[in-house]
């Protein structure tokens, strides 16, 4: 272990997946509590798409990535807004057309494609200099936005209508939050992959749902499991050889159900200790 | 101006929703200090005209002030600071990680601004507006695990928190058991004489209204085609009904 500490690709890695568990799962607290994850897949897709057409163009993939992210929570924030948009339907279409979308410049991005792969699955054994300081850039600037806005931003998780009612300003609240999980997505592709990001978004923080009491305990428990499923899943890939965003989210998602299962024992164990009497939950 | 300042005063208001238009040439005029009903059918734009007077809908044509304040673009945010709102419905998913305590606090959240925390006189509105709407015992427990009387009433306690100078509560009693219902019409008008607030109530209640208010002014079609008092207001409509 000592040794896998001193290279210096596994302290990158070791740093990456921190930095990457942090940002992602704080923006995750935003985006479970808010009910906004089919925005989220969106982006996260965009950010693939955009990654990938950037290498097509042979300009920075980090720029397009990032361009395209804007743009897509730049449409989607308003059709939000209006209402006219069933979370269900339009995660479907959403989520196999940007698919699709990102396969399609995957299949002409000319000559070999590692790095375009690379970008789908991510391996935080590979990330440089540069991902690391803008992941770190990222993740420092959301936890300062955080901590500055924590008030606004909890009254607007809570409700968004009585939120702008009440002299709070919400709209830009709503859109700052879809442009920081836009600048989480781009900053975490080339470490955990743009296929994969979303659910290092939406694990620990769903998994911190089912315990946190208050937002502000929610937010730390998500970052704990957010680094816990980084880190975790890191240590994995190096045990059985097999690709580190994948095992991330394998990680993650045994948070999560660890998580469940231990809210819904603690809740019957509760139920049935103080209203032995009671059959259902009460509303 | 008159010796009164009128707290709501809407002239002439036409809004439309994707070109449909819900309010015609409405007007209104709220003494400073008036508990108003207004009672109407589903869709005659009941929820549109409080959400005129919040700004969160912008009307078409027509003059609207609160407080004396024209809802102009300047003036949007500061008006919604002297305004508490109780929307129709708020769906808060069971889980939300927010306690009752936290909740009316944000009532605060507005006219604190941005950058500042919770001080004591934050801290005492607070605790009083829990206090009066008696759920002071609720307050650590979580909001999206109470009852709907009871969610309610933490709602309209932090609507008190705000402090504010108009109150605008939509269909405050929906979905409540009769007892609930009661209790919390007896709650707005026990704070309605104890700070001389003007309040708005919406509902589709005749006896929530006749029991509450001051005036009751009835709405069809986004018009206000009567106004009464309470007591004769309940004759009027029983013999609507039964014509
Ligand atoms: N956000 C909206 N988009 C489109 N139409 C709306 C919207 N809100 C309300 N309406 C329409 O405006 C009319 C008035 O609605 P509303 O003010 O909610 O009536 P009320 O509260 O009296 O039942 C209704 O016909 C309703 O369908
Ligand atoms: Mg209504």
């Amino acid at each position: 272990m000592m040794d896998l500490l001193q290279d210096v690709f596994m302290r990158h890695a070791i740093l990456a997946t921190f930095l990457a568990g942090v940002t992602c799962s704080c923006i995750g607290v935003l985006v479970v509590t808010m009910r906004i994850s089919f925005i989220g897949v969106c982006m996260s897709h965009a950010a693939f798409a955009g990654a990938l057409l950037g290498i097509i163009l042979g300009v920075n993939p980090t720029v397009t990535a990032l361009l395209l992210t804007l743009v897509s929570a730049g449409i989607l924030g308003p059709l939000a807004d209006r209402g006219n948009f069933s979370p269900d339907t339009s995660l479907g279409i959403i989520f196999s057309s940007s698919l699709g979308m990102a396969f399609l410049l995957l299949s002409i991005v000319p000559g070999p494609k590692t790095e375009a792969l690379g970008l789908l699955w991510g391996n935080v054994l590979t990330v440089g200099r540069t991902d690391i300081f803008i992941l770190a850039a990222v993740a420092l600037a959301i936890v300062v936005l955080l901590r500055l806005f924590f008030k606004e931003i909890q009254a607007v998780v809570f409700n968004r209508e009585m939120a702008l009612a009440s002299g709070i300003p919400a709209t830009a609240v709503f859109y700052g939050i879809l442009v920081c999980s836009g600048l989480t997505t781009v900053a975490s592709l080339n470490a955990i992959g743009g296929l994969l990001v979303f659910s290092l978004i939406i694990n620990p923080a769903a998994a911190a749902y089912q315990i946190a009491s208050d937002l502000r305990s929610m937010f730390l428990i998500s970052a704990l499991f957010g680094v816990l499923s980084g880190w975790g899943g890191l240590w994995l890939s190096c045990l059985l050889n097999l690709p580190s965003g994948a095992l991330i989210i394998v990680f993650s998602t045994l948070i999560f159900l660890g998580a469940a299962a231990f809210s819904s024992l603690a809740r019957s164990r509760r139920n049935s200790v103080a209203v032995p009497y009671l059959k259902g939950e009460r509303e | 101006m008159g010796s009164k300042v009128c707290a709501i005063l809407a002239d002439g208001i036409n809004t439309a929703y994707h070109g449909l238009p819900v309010l015609q040439r409405f007007s209104l005029q709220v003494p400073e200090g008036e508990l108003l009903g207004v009672f109407g059918p589903n869709g005659a734009g009941k929820s549109t005209l409080l959400k005129v007077c919040l700004g969160l809908v912008p009307p078409v044509s027509g003059n609207m002030r609160i407080c004396g304040y024209r809802m102009i673009r300047e003036n949007v945010p500061f008006v919604r600071k002297l305004t508490a709102y109780v929307p129709q419905s708020f769906d808060v998913d069971r889980r939300m990680p927010v306690m009752a305590a936290e909740v009316v606090m944000m009532g605060r959240f507005g006219r604190m601004g941005l950058f500042s925390r919770p001080g004591p006189n934050d801290h005492l509105a607070a605790g009083n507006a829990l206090d009066m709407l008696g759920v002071g015992h609720l307050a650590e427990r979580a909001f999206g695990r109470l009852s709907g009387g009871e969610k309610q009433r933490v709602i309209i306690a932090r609507g008190l928190a705000q402090e504010p100078r108009v109150l605008l509560m939509d269909e405050p009693t929906n979905s409540l058991d009769w007892e609930s219902q009661r209790r919390i019409c007896r709650l707005i008008r026990e704070v309605h004489t104890d700070r001389k607030l003007t309040t708005i109530i919406v509902s589709h209640d005749i006896d929530l209204l006749a029991d509450t208010c001051d005036r009751i002014v009835l709405m069809e079609q986004g018009c206000i085609v009567m106004e009464r008092d309470p007591s004769e207001f309940r004759h009027c409509c029983r013999g609507q009904a039964h014509s």
